[in-house]
């Protein structure tokens, strides 16, 4: 299965290179008569997609095995009852098609598919966060599906009135009606009033499911309940594929109504969410729960430069996603062999000194909360500066502020918590860093990300430039 | 058989069934059974169907009888099977004890349908209204109200099961404000939509067992150890 696995995400990435390669070469592609279509926006959030779950499956691989060692499957706790075998059986199944149902986001033309395949995801990975059978994690598992489902009742119904809006005003036949290709063309007939009803029900449905607050209550439990493999997916894959629904319709919106409208809502919610995150992070207790908040603020990070608008941007958004979901599988998969070795995920239970038991984990690690934080050098400080550059060059000097501060409190917060989980004495625990497959997951997405800190590909930064480009047309 | 073409009558056809749907969604706000809730939701999906069917036979909507047919087989029938043998197979206890007490529940609900006909008066463009485009100026405004008051059931319950029910009832909402707004979505999004609802109905029920087998109870207010 792990074989079978890994060999189909490496040619899911090769593919995705290849389209990536069509798309820069010679713009958007179509295929099946307009039902799947790629510009240089969806192909950036396949090529996305296609690395995290290429990398989580590599993780994967050495984080399940240690599982099946410590025989972690049969503990009482497990309310279920399941073998090992029959568990890694659904996780190996359910996986692609978690995956499936992300591409499928990215790749749909027709919007209704779109919601259709976001709304897949949900259903293919609340098997994923039960897997441990825990109480918890029944509980998480079920906020998640509850929580998800009104979000994306609410998003549904923005695509309705999105459908009705093209429908009824500006004539477009029924068949085509929510074809992306064929609504940004006529944006700007869309009857005004249904747009603005719709993007406000689109922004809380595709926000829950991004997790921005005030909807992001499902985010701590799932990400911590959830494996850590599956958990990266939530927080980067899944992330991505949300804001893209909801940066399409941000599109429609400003192309109909200009971009005042979406501006302040966007700026108002990616606030909210950075802020939010602040106190949680400065006194969080468990460290899976801390990269939860952490993914709460970069989406609230993310929305807020849509909202700053501008070409510096909507190219820091991007940039920002790109970045994002190269980091925070460091984090988790870092955090996941922390906690398989202590067997807890507490800062109080985990006596500090890390560093001494697993070297190359615990600096990669400190790497990681630096490069997530967004200090220089690394990657995110460049899309975070871009982000802020934007925002006084828009003029929005209070958010502004308010941001660099949020950020600042975070940094600190996130730092301490992390310094003191790896440096200190040595408690004298046994050197824990004997699977290969978990240390060199490590090691390779550290190197990826001090690389990406001084250099970005050519064809990636024109991808990005593209997809950037897409939004920025729009206004 | 003349009265089939004329549109009047199409319209008083659809807006008493769609009257009727909002009653049912507000006796399910109101009444106590389990059982009997589920029951509820059957009858609302088969009127559901049945206006869909009307609206597709006054307006030549052919591909609308596909949607309507869906309806009865999956909502009406399928849907209401599941749950009803997840109730017995749990042994769910049957009284429903919602948060906000019967009465108030009510009065809300009936705010809610306010609401609906007050965003919905925005949509009403009497200047276009041919004979057939008028169907569903009122079926909008419940549309929304289903929608709403569906949301405020799926909050206002403490057991699992109930708050699938009231997910479900969303879901009528919208199914009836496509086919009141527009006739229906694409096919194929329809199609989707079905799917996933069928889907998200078994995943839910198979946690909704679970939980009932681990916590033995189906109070989803006792899930409440992860925090912070």
């Amino acid at each position: 299965m792990e074989v079978v696995n890994l060999s189909a995400f490496a040619v899911v990435l090769g593919l995705a290179a290849a389209l990536d390669r069509q798309v820069l070469r010679s713009g958007p592609v179509s295929l099946w008569g307009g039902f799947l279509y790629a510009d240089a926006l969806s192909s950036l959030i396949v090529l996305l997609t296609a690395f995290v779950s290429l990398v989580c499956s590599i993780y994967a691989v050495g984080y399940f095995r240690h599982d099946e060692q410590n025989t972690v499957f049969l503990k009482d706790e497990d309310v279920l009852g399941e073998i090992a075998g029959k568990k890694l059986r659904k996780y190996y199944s359910l996986m692609p098609l978690f995956v499936f149902s992300m591409l499928l986001v990215a790749l749909a033309n027709n919007l209704g598919v779109l919601w259709v395949a976001i709304e897949g995801t949900t259903l293919a990975s609340v098997f994923l966060v039960t897997f441990y059978g825990r109480e918890t994690s029944l509980e998480a598992a079920w906020k998640y599906a509850i929580i998800g489902g009104v979000g994306l009742s609410m998003a549904l119904f923005g695509t309705i009135l999105t459908y009705y809006a093209a429908h009824r005003f500006a004539g477009i036949e029924t068949l085509a009606g929510l074809n992306w290709s064929v609504l940004v063309g006529n944006a700007a007939q869309l009857d005004k009033p249904t747009m603005r009803l719709a993007f406000i029900l689109i922004l809380l449905g595709y926000g829950t499911k991004a997790g921005i607050a005030p909807m992001h209550t499902w985010k701590p439990d799932a990400y911590s309940e959830a494996p850590v493999p599956v958990a990266a997916m939530l927080a980067t894959g899944v992330l991505n594929c949300a804001l893209y629904g909801l940066v399409r319709f941000y599109i429609l919106t400003s192309k109909c109504l200009g971009p005042q409208f979406a501006a302040q809502l966007l700026i108002v919610f990616g606030l909210l969410s950075v802020g939010v995150a602040v106190p949680f992070v400065l006194v969080q207790r468990s460290f899976r729960r801390l990269l939860a908040y952490s993914s709460v603020e970069h989406c609230g990070i993310m929305v807020l430069a849509l909202g700053f608008g501008g070409p510096l941007g909507i190219l820091g958004m991007f940039l920002h996603m790109t970045f994002h979901a190269v980091t925070k599988p460091l984090l988790f998969f870092c955090a996941g062999n922390i906690q398989q070795h202590l067997n807890t995920e507490l800062f109080r239970k985990a006596k500090g000194g890390l560093i001494h038991s697993m070297p190359w984990t615990g600096a990669a690690f400190l790497m990681g909360t630096l490069a997530v934080t967004g200090s220089p050098p690394f990657s995110l400080f460049q899309s975070e500066f871009t982000i802020l550059r934007a925002a006084f060059g828009g003029g929005y000097f209070l958010p502004a502020i308010l941001f660099v501060a949020f950020l600042v409190a975070i940094f600190s917060g996130f730092l301490v918590h992390i310094a003191n989980l790896v440096l200190g004495a040595d408690p004298g625990l046994p050197p824990a860093e004997t699977c290969r497959w978990k240390k060199y997951s490590v090691l390779g997405l550290a190197s990826v990300i001090i690389v990406m800190g001084f250099w970005i590909p050519g064809p990636l930064f024109r991808l990005i430039q593209g997809a950037a480009d897409i939004v920025v047309s729009a206004r | 058989m003349s009265f089939i073409h004329d549109p009047q009558f199409g319209d008083k056809m659809i807006t008493l069934m769609a009257a009727l749907v909002l009653v049912l969604q507000i006796s399910m706000v109101g009444q106590r059974w389990l059982m009997t809730n589920i029951r509820i939701f059957a009858l609302q999906s088969f009127l559901l169907a049945a206006i869909a069917c009307t609206i597709a036979v006054f307006n030549h909507a052919n591909h609308l009888y596909i949607a309507a047919l869906l309806t009865l087989i999956l909502k009406a029938l399928v849907l209401p099977v599941i749950l009803a043998r997840l109730v017995e197979r749990v042994g769910i206890p049957q009284e429903i004890e919602p948060l906000i007490n019967v009465p108030l529940s009510i009065l809300i609900s009936g705010g809610l349908t306010l609401v609906g006909y007050v965003v919905a008066e925005s949509f009403y463009h009497p200047e276009e209204t041919s004979a057939s485009a008028a169907l569903g100026h009122n079926t909008l405004a419940i549309a929304i109200a289903l929608f709403l008051i569906g949301f405020f059931t799926t909050l206002n319950r403490r057991k699992a099961l109930t708050q699938v029910l009231g997910l479900l009832s969303m879901e009528n909402g919208l199914f009836l404000a496509a086919i009141s707004l527009m006739y229906g979505m694409p096919l194929v999004v329809e199609l989707g939509i079905f799917f996933d609802v069928l889907l998200a109905v078994m995943v839910l029920g198979i946690l909704v067992y679970r939980i009932g087998e681990t916590f033995d109870s189906m109070d989803v207010s006792k899930l409440r150890r992860l925090r912070g």
